[in-house]
C-alpha cells in the first residue's frame, strides 16, 4: 500500500487543485487505482465523515471534501474495468409523491456519494410506479424515499407494496427519513432501515450492505 | 402654563439603511429579468406571457421589472384582518404587529405527561382554544397536523376544528385548489355569505413556492384562487440560507423577495387589488445539524430588513416569525430564542408574526411555550410603548410631597403611585419575581411548570363563544361532502 498523506490532507481540506495533482501523481508512480481508491480517497471521507459526525467540522467543509474526492475519481474512473468499478453499492433515491421538499434528500444523496455509494436520484413528487419501473432498470442494492410531509408518508409503504406486487421488494433493501418519520414507522411499515441524518444514513447503509468501516 | 405635550418616541429597531434596501429591491428585479424562474402552472404562464413576460423552454419566465413595480403599486397597502365576529382586530399597517401561532406540527409536547408525542385533532383544538383565550395572541394557526384524520382530509378537518374552538382571525394551509374551495366554503358559512366574508375577511392563506425560483401548479393555483376571491394570502418561499438560498444574507433576500415578487405579480393579475402579505422566510440551514432553524437571529436580522424595506420601498404589510426555537423541551435556549425574536419583531414593526410556540425547529408545538410567549409579548409590548414624558409622569408635585413629608414618607404610599402603577409599570402574571421562601411554599415551580398550570386553567375556563347550531350543522355537512 502507498502513501497516500499528502492526497489526504487534499481531500480533507478541500483543495481540489492539488488533490487531483496528487491523485495524476499516485497513478504516475505506478500506484494501484483500486489502492488509491481505497487508501487514499474512501479511507479520507470516512475520516472526514467521523470529523463531521463528531461536531469538528461544518457540512460545507465536509460536501467540499465529497467533492474534492469527485474530481480525483474522474481520473481514476477510466481505468477501472466496466466490471470490477468498486461501488459501495447502488442507491436509488427520491422524495414521495406529492412531496416536494428535497434538500434533506439531495444532502443524503451527496454524503452516500462522497462514501462510495453510485446514486441514482429520482427526484421529488415520485410515484410508486416510477419507483418500481426505476427499480427494475437501475437493479439498486438500496431504495431510498424521503418524505417531509406527515400527508405523503403513506406514499412510503404504498412504494413497498407496489414493489412488493412486482415481486422486486426482496430484491431490495428499503431505507426511509425525513423529519416526520420515526424508527417506530419504519417498522410499522416494514421498511429495511431508518436514519435521522445524512451522517447515520451513510452508516446505515452500510449496515444494510454488511459493508464494514 | 401651558402643559407639556410631547409624543412619545417609540423604540424602532432599523438595520436597514436606504441605500442597502434600494440595492437589494434592485437584485431582486435583476434574478427576475435575467435569471428568470420556472412556472409550472399553465394559467400563470399564460397570464405572465401575455402580460410581457418572455418565455421560454416551455415554462422558464423572464420578467421585466415594470410588471414587479406595477404589481407593487396595485397590491393594497394595508390588510384588514377581522375576526370570526366581525370586529376589525388586526390592522395589518404601519407599525402593527400582531402574533400568532404556526400550522403543521408533527408532535406536540402533552400536557399530562410532558412527553413529545404525535398531534391528534384534538390538539388543534386546544391550541385554538389557548389561542382564544390568551390576549396577546391575535390569530391561530393549527400547531397541528393530526395523525387521527384521513390524510386527504387533514387540513379542511384541521380547519373546521379551529373554527370550532375560536373566533379569532385565522391562518390556514391547503394543499391544492380542491380543499382550498371547501375551507373557502366553510368560511363564507361562518360569515354569513362571500359577499361578508370579502368585506371582513377572517382567514389568510398560507402558500410557499420553492426556492431557488419554482412555482410548482398547485401552489400557484392557491395563489390564484386567493386573488380571485379576494383572501388575503402570503407567498413566502423557504428561502434558508445556505439550502434554499445563498448562504449570504443579502442574497438570500434578494431570491426570496424576487420569488415574492412573482407572486405578486401573478396574483395581480389574477385579482387586481386584491390583499397580498409580502415576505419571504429566510432563516438559516444549520451548518451542524442541516435542520433549517427556527431559533436563530438570522431569521430576525432579515425579517427586521424587510420592514425597512417596507419602510423605504414596498409599503405593503409583511409576513414575520417570532416565538420559535429550536430546543427539544421548554427551556431556558427555548425562552432565550422566543423573547430575543418576540422583542426584535416588535421593535423592527413587523406585522403579521407567526409560529410563536414553536420547539424543534417547527417540529413539536407546546401549549406551555405558548402561555409563556403571551407574556414575553406583554413584556415587549411594555418596552416597545417608550417613556411617556408629560406634568403627570414627571411626578414633580408628588416629589416635592414625598420629600417633604417627613421621615418614613415614601412614594409608595402616595396617591401619584397608586393612580398610576398599573400603567406605568409591567406588572407579571407568570414570570416569578416572589422572594425564596414563598417561592418555595408554592410548590418551588419553575416557569414550564407555572405555563402548564396556567394553560390547563385556561382551557378549563375560558368559554368560546359557539358558532349557531346551524352553522355547525352545515360545517359537518361539508365535511362529510
Ligand atoms: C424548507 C421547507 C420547505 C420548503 C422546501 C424546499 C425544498 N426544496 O425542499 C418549501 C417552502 C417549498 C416547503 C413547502 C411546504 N412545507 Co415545508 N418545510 C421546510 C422546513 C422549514 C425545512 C425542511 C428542510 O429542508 N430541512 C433541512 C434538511 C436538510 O433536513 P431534512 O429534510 O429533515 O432531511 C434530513 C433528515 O430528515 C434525513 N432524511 C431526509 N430524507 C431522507 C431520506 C432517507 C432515505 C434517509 C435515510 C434520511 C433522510 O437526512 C436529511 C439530512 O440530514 C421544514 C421545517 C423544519 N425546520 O424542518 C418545513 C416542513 C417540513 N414543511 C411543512 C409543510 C406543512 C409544508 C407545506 C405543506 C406548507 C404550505 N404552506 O403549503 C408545503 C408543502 C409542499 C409540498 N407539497 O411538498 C411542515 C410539515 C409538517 C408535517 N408533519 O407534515 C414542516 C415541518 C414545517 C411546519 N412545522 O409546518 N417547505
Amino acid at each position: 500500500m502507498s502513501d497516500f498523506k499528502a492526497l489526504a490532507e487534499a481531500v480533507t481540506k478541500g483543495d481540489i487543485k492539488t488533490a487531483v495533482a496528487e491523485t495524476q501523481k499516485a497513478l504516475d508512480s505506478g500506484s494501484n487505482v483500486q489502492d488509491i481508491l481505497d487508501n487514499g480517497l474512501i479511507a479520507t471521507m470516512d475520516e472526514v465523515g467521523e470529523r463531521f459526525s463528531k461536531g469538528l467540522i461544518f457540512v460545507p467543509q465536509m460536501l467540499r471534501s465529497a467533492r474534492t474526492m469527485q474530481e480525483c475519481m474522474k481520473l481514476l474512473q477510466p481505468l477501472f474495468q466496466e466490471s470490477d468499478v468498486t461501488s459501495k453499492g447502488k442507491v436509488l433515491i427520491g422524495t414521495v409523491k406529492g412531496d416536494l421538499h428535497d434538500i434533506g434528500k439531495n444532502l443524503v444523496s451527496m454524503m452516500m456519494e462522497g462514501a462510495g455509494f453510485t446514486i441514482t436520484d429520482l427526484g421529488v413528487d415520485v410515484a410508486p410506479e416510477k419507483f418500481v419501473q426505476k427499480v427494475q432498470e437501475v437493479e439498486p442494492d438500496i431504495v431510498g424515499m424521503s418524505a417531509l410531509l406527515s400527508t405523503t408518508m403513506p406514499s412510503m409503504p404504498l412504494t413497498i407494496e407496489a414493489l412488493q406486487k412486482a415481486e422486486i421488494r426482496d430484491k431490495v433493501k428499503i431505507m426511509i427519513g425525513g423529519a416526520p418519520v420515526t424508527e417506530k414507522y419504519a417498522q410499522e411499515i416494514k421498511a429495511d432501515s431508518y436514519a435521522s441524518d445524512a451522517g447515520s444514513a451513510v452508516t446505515k447503509a452500510k449496515e444494510l450492505l454488511g459493508i464494514r468501516g | 402654563m401651558k402643559p407639556l405635550d410631547i409624543p412619545t418616541f417609540q423604540p424602532r429597531l432599523k438595520v436597514l439603511n436606504r441605500e442597502q434596501a434600494l440595492v437589494i429591491h434592485a437584485a431582486a428585479l435583476e434574478i427576475l429579468e435575467k435569471t428568470g424562474f420556472k412556472m409550472e402552472h399553465s394559467g400563470a404562464l399564460e397570464m405572465l406571457s401575455d402580460a410581457g413576460c418572455r418565455v421560454s423552454d416551455g415554462d422558464w419566465v423572464r420578467l421585466p421589472a415594470y410588471l414587479a413595480e406595477e404589481a407593487l403599486s396595485s397590491a393594497p397597502r394595508q390588510i384588514a384582518l377581522y375576526d370570526q365576529q366581525g370586529n376589525k382586530t388586526m390592522p395589518l399597517r404601519d407599525g402593527n404587529s400582531f402574533y400568532g401561532t404556526g400550522s403543521d406540527a408533527t408532535f406536540t409536547l402533552d400536557m399530562e405527561t410532558g412527553q413529545r408525542r404525535r398531534t391528534v385533532l384534538r390538539d388543534a383544538a386546544n391550541f385554538a382554544r389557548l389561542v382564544d383565550g390568551l390576549e396577546n395572541i391575535a390569530f391561530a394557526m393549527s400547531m397541528a397536523n393530526p395523525e387521527d384524520v384521513p390524510v386527504e382530509d387533514i387540513y379542511v378537518r384541521v380547519f373546521a376544528e379551529m373554527i370550532r374552538n375560536t373566533n379569532k382571525p385565522m391562518v390556514f394551509i391547503a394543499d391544492s385548489g380542491k380543499d382550498i374551495a371547501r375551507i373557502y366554503e366553510i368560511a363564507c358559512l361562518v360569515a354569513g355569505g362571500e359577499a361578508e366574508f370579502q368585506r371582513k375577511p377572517f382567514i389568510l392563506n398560507y402558500s410557499e413556492p420553492i426556492s431557488p425560483l419554482r412555482f410548482p401548479a398547485n401552489v400557484v393555483e392557491k395563489l390564484i384562487f386567493c386573488a380571485e376571491k379576494k383572501i388575503p394570502i402570503c407567498f413566502p418561499s423557504g428561502t434558508n440560507a445556505g439550502g434554499g438560498a445563498p448562504v449570504t444574507l443579502a442574497g438570500a433576500m434578494a431570491l426570496g423577495i424576487a420569488e415574492n415578487l412573482v407572486g405578486l405579480v401573478v396574483h395581480q393579475l389574477a385579482g387586481k387589488g386584491s390583499p397580498f402579505l409580502f415576505g419571504p422566510n429566510v432563516s438559516v440551514l444549520d451548518m451542524k445539524s442541516t435542520v433549517v432553524s427556527y431559533g436563530c437571529p438570522e431569521w430576525s436580522l432579515t425579517q427586521a430588513a424587510l420592514a425597512d424595506m417596507r419602510d423605504e420601498i414596498y409599503g405593503l404589510p409583511t409576513w414575520a416569525y417570532a416565538g420559535a426555537s429550536d430546543a427539544k423541551v421548554m427551556d431556558a435556549q427555548a425562552g432565550a430564542e422566543a423573547m430575543f425574536s418576540i422583542v426584535t419583531a416588535m421593535l423592527s414593526r413587523s406585522n403579521l408574526i407567526h409560529d410563536v410556540a414553536f420547539l424543534e425547529f417547527g417540529s413539536t408545538s407546546s401549549l406551555e411555550m405558548l402561555t409563556m410567549a403571551n407574556e414575553l409579548i406583554a413584556m415587549s409590548r411594555f418596552f416597545t410603548t417608550g417613556i411617556p414624558v408629560n406634568e403627570e409622569t414627571l411626578a414633580l408635585e408628588a416629589i416635592e410631597r414625598v420629600a417633604g413629608g417627613g421621615p418614613g414618607s415614601m412614594f409608595l404610599m402616595d396617591d401619584h403611585t397608586f393612580e398610576h402603577f398599573e400603567q406605568a409599570q409591567f406588572l407579571p402574571k407568570l414570570l416569578d419575581r416572589s422572594r425564596y421562601d414563598s417561592w418555595e411554599e408554592a410548590g418551588a415551580m419553575d416557569l414550564y411548570k407555572r405555563c402548564n398550570i396556567e394553560a390547563k386553567r385556561i382551557l378549563a375556563e375560558h368559554q368560546v363563544a359557539p358558532k349557531s347550531e346551524e352553522v355547525l350543522h352545515e360545517i359537518e355537512r361539508i365535511l362529510q361532502g
